[in-house]
């Protein structure tokens, strides 16, 4: 939650990003900047495209055009169908090595215990020797809580567990910056504390983050930006206060509304 | 009724086609598995090109009636290709590439049976396609893959029978081999269900049992 000063140049900066899936424009010209140690709150109804842009971000999704730049790096770059910048896909595999993602769904790898799971990233894609892979993953799980599960398969696991997992498994490869996808929308009520918990420590430390939510208490308390996207555009970006509190339009006032009570729900967690 | 001292008479031809028929289940079950594999990953392949040759390879195979291609294979293969080829390579190349064919369907619906947030968290990592393939994705699919396999590798050995056609002195040709000079048909061929029914119940057993014990 430290923002780092103003004339650094962004970790990330995307600009004027398209996405059109079968003529239907889900993305239409998105601008944002991200700086070190930023946590942005990406909200919106379902349908704005929030999911879509943080695909983009780590090209799970092809953007149709725009421009997207990592640590001052471009490494997706197209106007139209003129001029294009694809890297080689060696090149965006490191590029997504730097950036960790936490599903929705999860999606561990079922058929490795927990421990390997979180070893998996550094093992295969860069050849870190297990010793010290497997002492970071292990201090890992011990941050989200999991050390004694660290031999069990996933399937073994409750949903907060699984997610608290696979924020680990994101972790070990060291990220300059996390995006969380619905972190806690497929869990339990039960469970979204726990989950929430490990990403607000991890905020507090200082880890950039990109977090799709629709836990607006989260993005108030926890967030150093919010950003609001509607129906494609980027409708409103600013401190949460700001636009949670005194949302500056129409839509994102019955937006807000909806999710008004849930602040109340944060409350005990922020301690 | 029965007269066992037939077979007793002949066993050595009996055993040399049994050997014969193992052979051939073996070793066109294993050039069949490559050329599946081939077959499966030119289908899931982004060149339009690979996908359509995957998909016609699969359609002729699947689509033509196993004794006509063999018999084809054998009598107009050679004379298409201007070669000579024997009628054991035949053999092994028609039952080759008929059991390719399943095999690659097999393969190819394995593999995208698995959920693509797989991929997703593979891609994610910074894995490439290929590490994703054999670290993520192929431990999951071949799981899945065990039981149609071996299903399939059970009728492909039942299959091999139809070699005795062009000649190829299997279990099956020297039944026919035997029965024709001592005309007890009934326990020459009752000895070759017997012999398959002793092979293939065990191993559909020990297919099942490995299944299980990936499963886990």
């Amino acid at each position: 939650m430290t923002v780092a000063a103003t004339n650094e140049a962004p970790l990330l900066e995307m600009s004027g990003l398209r996405k059109t899936y079968g003529g239907i424009e889900v993305l239409k010209g998105i601008d944002l900047r991200v700086r070190k140690g930023e946590v942005i709150a990406l909200v919106g109804s379902s349908g704005s495209g929030k999911t879509t842009l943080l695909r983009c971000v780590n090209l799970l999704e092809q953007p149709t055009s725009g421009c997207i730049k990592l640590e001052g790096r471009v490494f997706f770059h197209r106007a139209g169908n003129a001029e294009q910048v694809r890297l080689p896909s060696a090149e965006i595999n490191k590029m997504r090595s730097r950036v960790g993602m936490v599903f929705q769904q999860f999606n561990l790898f079922p058929h490795m215990s927990v421990l390997e799971n979180v070893m998996e990233g550094p093992r295969t894609v860069l050849r870190e020797p297990a010793e010290s892979n497997r002492a970071r993953a292990m201090s890992l799980l011990a941050k989200v809580g999991l050390v004694e599960f660290a031999d069990r398969r996933p399937d073994n696991l409750s949903g907060g567990q699984k997610q608290r997992v696979s924020i680990a498994r994101a972790l070990n490869m060291q990220p300059v910056l996390m995006l969380f996808d619905e972190p806690t929308s497929a869990l339990d009520p039960e469970l979204i504390g726990e989950v929430l918990k490990t990403m607000i420590d991890l905020a507090r430390e200082g880890m950039t983050m990109i977090v799709v939510t629709h836990e607006l208490g989260f993005a108030l308390e926890v967030a150093d930006r919010v950003v609001f996207l509607d129906g494609g555009l980027v409708a409103a970006d600013g401190p949460p206060r700001e636009v949670l509190i005194r949302p500056p339009t129409e839509r994102l006032r019955a937006f807000v509304n909806r999710f008004h009570e849930m602040a109340q729900l944060m409350k005990p967690l922020l301690g | 009724m029965f007269d066992w001292k037939t077979l007793i008479a002949n066993q050595n031809l009996l055993w040399w086609g049994l050997l014969i028929t193992l052979r051939y289940t073996v070793i066109t079950a294993a050039v069949g598995l490559l050329i599946g594999l081939a077959v499966a990953m030119a289908q899931l392949s982004r060149s339009h090109l690979l996908r359509y040759a995957g998909r016609a390879f699969v359609e002729f195979f699947r689509n033509i009636p196993l004794l006509v291609w063999l018999l084809w294979s054998y009598y107009a293969l050679p004379i298409f290709l201007g070669i000579d080829i024997s009628k054991e390579m035949a053999g092994v190349v028609a039952l080759s590439l008929y059991v390719a064919s399943y095999y690659a369907e097999i393969l190819r619906a394995g593999i995208q049976s698995i959920d693509r947030g797989q991929t997703d968290a593979s891609q994610a990592l910074g894995m490439s396609h290929a590490q994703a393939m054999r670290r993520i994705i192929l431990p999951q699919a071949v799981r899945r893959m065990i039981p149609p396999l071996s299903g399939q590798t059970i009728i492909q050995m039942k299959n091999t029978t139809l070699l005795s056609i062009i000649t190829i002195p299997d279990l099956l040709y020297q039944a026919g081999y035997i029965s024709s000079f001592t005309y007890r048909p009934m326990e020459v061929y009752t000895a070759v269900g017997a012999a398959f029914l002793l092979i293939l119940v065990p191993l559909t057993y020990l297919a099942r049992r490995l299944e299980a014990q990936t499963a886990r």
